[in-house]
């Protein structure tokens, strides 16, 4: 974990004017009741063009009058001609976001933080833990991966929500089931299912109990609201994982993204810069401030 | 600098160097009283509004570089939902601030380091780069000031384009630091000149060290979880105040102000101990009470600043104490601390 200050003097500041770059929805995709995604374009080619990013970095994105919102880039870094967030209405600026058009013109700043550990996926088996909206980070890691499926051994998704109308990606919820390559198991909290639900039936920590998934060889990431890591990291201790190969992401409040607001500060890191992915046993050193 | 570079002046210099810059064309904040009595730094066009005699000004200089609130983007929306943005920002101004405190320029150190770090703040590295600072070296510390606690001096230099030494009645002497300061040199052209070789700087001002900030960190790395945050945060209304008048608290929101199909987006000072500040739009905070508030105001200055940017965040010019309306006082507290 980082403690120091990351800047050198020989290394060039990137400079910072707070104006977002502006983009296009190009589609947006209701996935329940409260949660939509919107898939953007930088309305500049040459932004457009020299926009690089890695699974787990996030964004300021905005609508003009509202105010900006952090949300993460749940499209995959291998699909370069777009990219997609999906929003909770939760506030202000989500409720307005939800209220936008096809065509209409909002704001995007990133990327920022830092990302999953791709060099130290390779080659391991990878066990995907999601619960709710959390999925969205791991939408951008999963596709990744799958992309680049030959550099990854097994793969596994466990995705949970409150009730079968809550899960998010239902479309590729079902490509992921049918790939040959990939377990997956999806369930809806007790009293969530409909009679045609097929998933599991429990929450996620249960059901990841009932997969008894090995710790051989195997990096765990998981996102979703923080009362599920927390069982969810009792779970795999209990299965003889090392928190040391398991990652999750924080959700601090942000405003500036890069390190000078002060909002995201657990202990002496900066979830904006730091983060937010975070390795789950460096966690745990932390104060329990987020 | 290898040489030191010493000037003398006359006991008028800042009356002096005020007409001399304003006659330049150039801005000039500089020390003013209010009806009220309240000594800050305030734009003058001529040295009569200036004063020469005062322990310090009531606002420290950030304000200078971060405004309380700042137009960061302005936009208007068009037909079938397009957007302008703007505005293009302006070439800045050269701007000279006259008779700061030590302190206060010091602060200026650490406000770089967030501004300055891996991103470089655009607004506040413009008004940082146009601006000269000369500030004035303290020969009577008030009962409030511990500079000397927290690595500073009534003398220090750092971050002073300038630093002069002398009272009103004595003649100046006038310390260069940086190439601003030497362009600050020439402007006053003869009303200064080189002080004559062998020429020394003023005894330093004696200021007793009223706390050791390393004994402080030592016992903040332990005591996270402790009945000191409760019982020390008792009073503390969460007004902010400590906060606003700190020369190195830096902690910004971002919102959109608009009105109708245009508006702006800035960013307002905001502050820990505000209880909306890490609320999260789930409900959930980090930071539910007061007490956790009021620790993260201690702990990011005297542990995670020096973790992080190698100093603590304080630069010991005692406003948060002369002005907390409820008398919570920092200086006891870190002195109750290191007692531990
Ligand atoms: C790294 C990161 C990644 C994220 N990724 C995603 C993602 O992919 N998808 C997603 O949906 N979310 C994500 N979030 C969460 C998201 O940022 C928030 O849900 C969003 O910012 C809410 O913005 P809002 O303007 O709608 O809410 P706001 O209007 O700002 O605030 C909502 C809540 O704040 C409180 N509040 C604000 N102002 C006041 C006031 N004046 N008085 C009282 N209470 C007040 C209330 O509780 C209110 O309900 C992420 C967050 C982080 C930090
Ligand atoms: S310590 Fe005093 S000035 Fe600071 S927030 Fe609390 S009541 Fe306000
Ligand atoms: S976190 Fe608190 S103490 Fe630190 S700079 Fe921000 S307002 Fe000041
Ligand atoms: S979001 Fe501003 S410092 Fe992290």
């Amino acid at each position: 974990m980082a403690t120091k200050n990351t800047s050198t003097a020989d290394q060039a500041l990137i400079p910072l004017d707070y104006k977002p770059s502006k983009m296009r929805i190009e589609r947006i995709t209701e996935e329940t009741s409260d949660t939509k995604t919107f898939r953007l374009n930088f309305c500049d080619a040459d932004e457009a063009q020299r926009f690089e990013f890695r699974a787990g970095q996030f964004g300021l994105y905005s609508v003009f009058g509202a105010g900006e919102a952090t949300f993460c880039i749940a499209s995959s870094p291998t699909r370069k001609e777009y990219i997609e967030c999906s929003v909770k209405r939760m506030g202000k600026v989500t409720a307005e976001l939800h209220q936008c058009n096809e065509g209409d013109i909002i704001g995007f700043r990133g990327p920022y933080g830092n990302s999953f550990p791709m060099e130290q996926m390779e080659g391991k088996n990878l066990l995907f833990i999601g619960g709710g909206i959390g999925l969205a980070p791991l939408r951008s890691l999963i596709w990744n991966c799958l992309d680049l499926r030959e550099q990854f051994a097994e793969m596994t998704i466990l995705y949970g929500a409150r009730t079968e109308a809550d899960l998010v990606y239902k479309e590729e919820l079902k490509t992921w089931q049918q790939m040959q390559d990939v377990r997956t198991a999806y369930t809806v909290d007790p009293g969530g299912e409909t009679p045609e639900w097929k998933g599991e039936v429990g929450f996620v920590p249960q059901i990841l109990e009932k997969m008894k998934p090995s710790p051989k060889n195997t990096i765990v990431i998981t996102c979703g609201p923080p009362i599920m890591i927390k069982f969810v990291l009792v779970s795999l201790t209990g299965l003889d994982f090392s928190l040391e190969s398991a990652y999750t992401t924080l959700e601090n409040r942000m405003k500036c993204g890069v390190g000078k607001c002060g909002r995201c500060n657990v202990g002496n890191q900066y979830v904006c810069k730091d983060g937010p992915v975070f390795r789950c046993s460096d966690l745990q050193n932390l104060p329990q401030e987020f | 600098m290898g040489e030191q570079k010493l000037y003398q002046a006359s006991a008028n210099w800042l009356k002096s160097a005020v007409d001399a810059l304003c006659a330049a064309g150039i801005e000039v904040l500089a020390p003013t009283q209010s009806e009220s009595g309240k000594v800050d730094l305030a734009r003058v066009t001529s040295s009569e509004q200036v004063i020469q005699s005062y322990p310090n000004t009531a606002f420290p200089l950030k304000r200078l570089f971060l405004p309380m609130s700042e137009v960061l983007l302005e936009y208007e929306k068009g037909e079938e939902g397009d957007v302008e943005l703007g505005p293009k920002s302006a070439p800045a101004k050269e701007l000279v601030i006259l008779g700061c405190r030590p302190c206060d320029a010091a602060a200026l150190e650490m406000l770089d380091k967030v501004f300055q770090w891996d991103y470089s703040d655009v607004p506040y590295q413009e008004k940082r780069d146009r601006t000269t600072v000369v500030s004035l070296a303290c020969s009577e510390p008030s009962p409030e000031c511990f500079c000397t606690s927290v690595g500073g001096s009534p003398q220090g230099s750092e971050q002073s384009d300038v630093l002069v030494f002398g009272g009103a009645n004595s003649a100046a002497l006038m310390q260069i630091n940086t190439a601003k300061g030497e362009k600050f040199i020439e402007r006053l052209a003869d009303t200064v000149t080189p002080a004559p070789e062998g020429t020394k700087l003023p005894e330093p001002t004696e200021l007793e060290q009223k706390f050791d900030p390393q004994k402080v960190k030592g016992w903040l790395d332990e005591n996270f979880e402790s009945n000191f945050w409760v019982e020390n945060s008792l009073g503390c209304l969460g007004c902010g105040t400590c906060s606003y008048l700190c020369p190195t608290c830096h902690c910004f929101d971002i919102v959109d102000e608009a009105s109708w199909n245009r508006g702006q987006r800035r960013r307002n000072w905001d502050c820990c101990s505000f209880a909306l500040f890490t609320l999260h739009a789930s409900g959930h905070n980090p930071r539910p009470d007061q007490a956790a508030r009021y620790r993260q105001r201690l702990m990011h200055k005297f542990k995670v600043f020096p973790e992080r940017f190698g100093r603590v965040a304080c630069v010991g010019c005692g406003r948060c104490l002369k002005n907390c309306a409820v008398g919570q006082n920092l200086l006891a507290d870190l002195a109750d601390i290191e007692s531990r």
